[in-house]
């Protein structure tokens, strides 16, 4: 891929990287590739003093490259100490965690997710794998990012079949656009330039404010592409896109 | 510990699915789930390095193995490598998991293969592959697993002390 080029996993890793806030701290968990990536480049562009804890183990670590498993123990290395998963749940809950990222399946217009199960509760028809610490992380991170590769009315559901966690969702970032919860209600905050306003609305199965035109997000540019090749050249930004 | 008090699981369904309870916060009067105690029988626990009483050593993260030592009944341990205790008690301090939590040690060089066991070895990929492919067909699962026991044993043999197997 050449610097002039970008598809839709370098839009999502870009339009993540920017929600980064240089000096935060910033978490990163499992099956998290596209957050992985994201904070590598806003360490390298705008957030260099970004404080990077990871699940790993890993306090602004140095890796040799990034994993194809964000669980890699190559996400501790270089670290120059390791904070274990139940330090992170207390730093968390007594507020030291600025930004954590969390998946979803399913997603509503409040911002909670379901990662439970798919289908009526008692008989599920697909049970997922679960939430692990979401369902802690939500309500005490002072603010979550969600991301998922997908965009459809299957994704962003009006009633969750689960609700599994509820909390400090900001902003969620799709192949399409990025949503920023205001006043309680995912809104559209950025079209993605490779998409349109009519994608959106037709792809979100709850009702977004159309009442003023949105905004189309600035595409990214040949420094922000350069940095992300940079720092990913193996390409794991895209691995989220091959299982769907 | 009975019990231990988490913060967060509001708004999630998760404590009506699992009978979670709340108690009120003696201090700060807010509502607190508490979340039982686990107390499986058994966790096993593979580690880099043991002697034959179970004291052992994890490098790198931890991820939740110290507390899964803590909370099981029993410890079942293989181990990358069999040590003297003399190596552990140089420094005690990077000894996870004491022996007296222990109820067996099993030397398994190469015993989280196809997965990682950094930094002694990286995922294989082919392998974990490999795995899932013979994953259903006892046939072929008896196949892969011999195929791994050759490898396994083509390899050199663990170092250190005596080998409790």
């Amino acid at each position: 891929m050449t610097a002039a080029t970008y598809g839709p996993a370098e839009l999502m890793a870009v339009a993540i990287a920017r929600l980064l806030r240089d000096g935060e701290v910033v978490f990163q968990g499992v099956n998290s590739v596209l957050p992985m990536v994201a904070i590598a480049l806003a360490r390298r562009l705008h957030a260099p003093r970004l404080i990077y804890v990871n699940i790993a183990g890993g306090v602004d670590p140095a890796p040799r490259y990034l994993p194809d498993s964000t669980t890699d123990a190559e996400l501790a290395r270089g670290s120059a100490s390791l904070f274990n998963n139940e330090d992170f749940y207390d730093l968390c809950a007594r507020g030291g965690v600025d930004t954590a990222f969390l998946g979803a399946v399913q997603i509503d217009a409040q911002g909670r997710t379901n990662v439970s199960a798919i289908g009526e509760q008692a008989r599920p028809k697909v049970r997922l794998p679960g939430g692990g610490g979401a369902a802690m992380i939500m309500p005490t991170a002072r603010r979550v990012i969600l991301w998922r590769t997908q965009h459809s009315r299957r994704v962003f559901v009006e009633r969750l079949d689960f609700v599994t966690a509820a909390g400090n969702v900001d902003r969620v970032v799709t192949p399409l656009c990025v949503f920023q919860r205001r006043e309680g209600r995912l809104q559209v905050e950025a079209v993605f330039p490779t998409s349109s306003a009519a994608e959106v609305a037709a792809s979100t199965g709850f009702a977004l404010d159309a009442s003023a035109a949105w905004p189309v997000l600035a595409p990214p540019t040949a420094a922000e592409l350069a940095a992300l090749a940079a720092v990913d050249p193996r390409g794991v930004r895209r691995q989220e896109f091959h299982g769907g | 510990m009975p019990f231990q008090p988490v913060a967060g699981l509001h708004g999630s369904d998760i404590p009506a699915a699992s009978g979670l309870r709340t108690v009120r916060d003696p201090y700060g009067g807010a509502e607190v789930y508490v979340v039982p105690a686990i107390r499986p029988d058994w966790a096993i626990l593979h580690v880099h390095e043991a002697d034959a009483q179970g004291n052992a050593r994890i490098y790198g993260s931890v991820f939740w193995d110290r507390l899964m030592s803590r909370a099981a009944r029993g410890v079942i341990l293989t181990a990358e490598r069999i040590v003297p205790t003399a190596a552990l008690a140089r420094q005690p301090e990077l000894t996870v998991i004491p022996g007296l939590l222990v109820r067996a040690v099993v030397a398994a060089p190469g015993g989280a293969r196809p997965c990682s066991c950094a930094p002694d070895y990286d995922v294989d990929r082919a392998g974990v592959e490999a795995y899932l492919a013979a994953c259903g067909d006892p046939a072929a699962l008896a196949a892969y697993l011999a195929a791994e026991d050759g490898a396994l044993r083509g390899e050199p043999a663990p170092v250190g002390g005596s080998v409790a197997q």
